[in-house]
């Protein structure tokens, strides 16, 4: 029994990570139709950020998650004004935007992952932070995976109430159903582009700073991030913040629980199976009405 | 230009390519076996994208899938016959692949497709450490370095034959109209679903015989080697900045990336990457339609003068 429970939570710990990344794929996917295959190096920058704020400055990683969140969130408006700007502004048709923004994603892909080699070198870095064990219910678990589970489903439920309840969320609602008609009635897509792709860069490095206090980090973490984010945002319909947040768990838990009861090689082949079957089954994603 | 004009003046470029290995030092050799190599990689992925506007990843597979072939077929198979048959696996595995994702679109199928890759990768990575208690394969008897490359060349010739071949006929016409509008194609006749999965397989034939030819190359091989994704994206990158509804565009593409790409790495070892994905983001941006738009431009002037 307390086998299954550890499982459990360990799976929705992977997967809560994994809705933060996915959730800001998709905000920026069903928006701007802009399918970032660098999403995971701006995790990656995350991890360096906090990494070098805790060993450089001593700062706290917890206390420094606004500051990362502030940073990727400028360098995301950044990235967008000089990178997709154009490509969304002259494209003329919606693939030609999905094709574009895919190879322009490679391009920042090159760019970031190098960068980051020539800056901070291919060697493993980590720093200890809250690793004294905790027991729930006859079950172990490290303090800072609890802590990252907290704030990874604080997050995302944050952002889901920000869709819902504001007036600038329920703007991105609006967009996402008919980008046409929301200009009509005097949304600014000039505004809300840039604002939704920093958002989604500073959920990246929330989730790139929640991981760096538990695993170690390299300037190639992130790609693996972005194909579980493309398989999460897939899983749970694009486009739907919720589906996301639901789909990373899911994984999280196939992950975990296929891994023990198979053999730790099969992970990524298990996520596989997931998609494919899920896609065959409900091309449109697990969630979509 | 007809086809019978295109296709003497592919052959008469294949027979002058022919002759390189007399010409070259084995450095050059090998960086004109890269540059024919993604020439027909590009040419074989444009085949069926770029006219249908879909977006596949899955070279990566395909690839991978043939140069196995060779490496499972390596003592049984005398060389030629392993390439036929590691294009043949390739487009068996598209079309059964096919018929079930083809009628995904836009990002659900490039999502896809990227999965299938890394699928059959650790597919056979599991297979072979289960159940033949290895990691790669070794090939002993690897031919001689202009035999791969005469064959790496008459894939790649062939590739180009047949994509001219595909958009003079019906298929490719078929093709168009479903990049155009999938479902207005469908509605005026077109077997949308029987043209593209023929187009894929066809597609995937190609490059699974060039993974087959140039497995040999590595003399060992194992899944991150033949399935590295680079290899896909590459291919995908090449034939998108040479302008994939074209056949000319990629061609010139594979051989200004694969010299570029050298070059670079000679020259900066460290920056090389980072100057790559630099260059690549600025010409999306400002050169959209691909190397092909600038002969366009210079027809449309020359039309003009």
């Amino acid at each position: 029994m307390s086998l299954w429970f550890e499982l459990a939570v360990s799976g929705l710990i992977t997967g809560g990570i994994y809705a933060v990344v996915a959730i800001g794929l998709n905000l920026q996917y069903g928006l701007m139709r802009i399918l970032n295959i660098s999403h995971g190096e701006f995790l990656m920058l995350g991890a360096y950020l906090t990494w070098l704020g805790y060993t450089v400055l001593q700062v706290n990683p917890l206390v420094f998650l606004p500051v990362v969140a502030l940073v990727l969130f400028v360098v995301g408006v950044a990235v967008y004004r000089l990178c997709f700007y154009r490509i969304v502004s002259t494209a003329p048709a919606v693939e030609v935007i999905e094709a574009r923004s895919l190879l322009v994603g490679f391009g920042l892909l090159y760019l970031v992952q190098n960068l980051a080699y020539l800056t901070w070198g291919a060697d493993l870095r980590g720093y200890s932070f809250l690793a004294e064990p905790l027991e729930v219910a006859g079950a172990r678990f490290s303090l800072n995976r609890v802590v990252v589970f907290g704030f990874a489903v604080g997050a995302s439920l944050a952002l889901l109430a920000v869709l819902r309840y504001t007036l600038i969320g329920k703007a991105v609602r609006a967009m996402m159903q008919s980008p046409t008609g929301a200009q009509l009635v005097g949304i600014d897509t000039k505004f809300l582009h840039p604002v939704v792709f920093g958002a989604g860069l500073a959920l990246a490095g929330v989730a790139g700073a929640l991981l760096s206090m538990v695993y170690e980090i390299s300037p190639a973490m992130g790609e693996p991030y972005t194909v579980t984010a493309l398989i999460v945002i897939v899983l749970g319909g694009l486009g739907s913040a919720l589906g996301s947040l639901l789909g990373g768990f899911l994984l999280g838990l196939v992950e975990t629980f296929g891994m023990h009861f198979t053999s730790p090689s099969l992970k990524m082949l298990l996520s596989y199976s997931v998609l494919i079957a899920v896609l065959l089954a409900r091309p449109k994603g697990l969630f979509a009405r | 230009m007809s086809l019978r004009h295109a296709l003497a003046a592919l052959l008469a470029g294949g027979i002058a390519l022919a002759a390189l290995p007399w010409l070259l030092s084995d450095f050059l050799l090998a960086l004109a076996l890269s540059c024919v190599m993604y020439a027909g990689l590009a040419v074989s992925w444009s085949m069926f994208c770029g006219p249908s506007n879909y977006l596949s990843l899955a070279t990566a597979a395909f690839f991978g899938l043939g140069a196995y072939v060779t490496a499972w077929g390596a003592g049984a198979l005398p060389y030629g016959l392993s390439v036929l048959a590691g294009g043949l696996v390739a487009a068996g595995f598209a079309a059964l692949v096919g018929a079930a994702v083809l009628h995904l679109r836009g990002a659900y199928f490039a999502v896809i497709t990227f999965g299938l890759g890394e699928l059959v990768r650790h597919a056979i990575t599991y297979y072979e450490k289960a159940y033949e208690g290895t990691v790669g394969r070794i090939i002993a008897e690897a031919p001689e370095s202009t035999t791969v490359y005469w064959m790496v060349l008459a894939v790649s010739t062939a590739a180009v034959a047949t994509a001219l071949g595909v958009r003079a006929s019906r298929l490719g016409l078929a093709l168009r109209g479903i990049g155009s509008d999938e479902e207005r194609a469908q509605t005026l006749g077109v077997n949308a679903r029987r043209a593209k999965v023929l187009a894929f397989a066809l597609s995937a034939f190609f490059a699974g015989a060039l993974g087959a030819a140039m497995a040999v190359r590595w003399t060992y091989i194992d899944p991150p080697t033949v399935f590295n994704p680079f290899i896909g994206f590459q291919t995908v990158l090449i034939a998108m900045v040479g302008g994939a509804q074209t056949i000319l565009g990629p061609i010139v593409s594979a051989v200004v990336f694969s010299l570029l790409t050298e070059f670079l790495r000679l020259q900066f070892p460290y920056l090389f990457l980072v100057i790559l994905g630099l260059l690549l983001i600025l010409l999306v941006l400002y050169l959209p339609g691909g190397i092909a738009s600038l002969f366009v431009r210079a027809r449309w002037r020359r039309g003009n003068a």
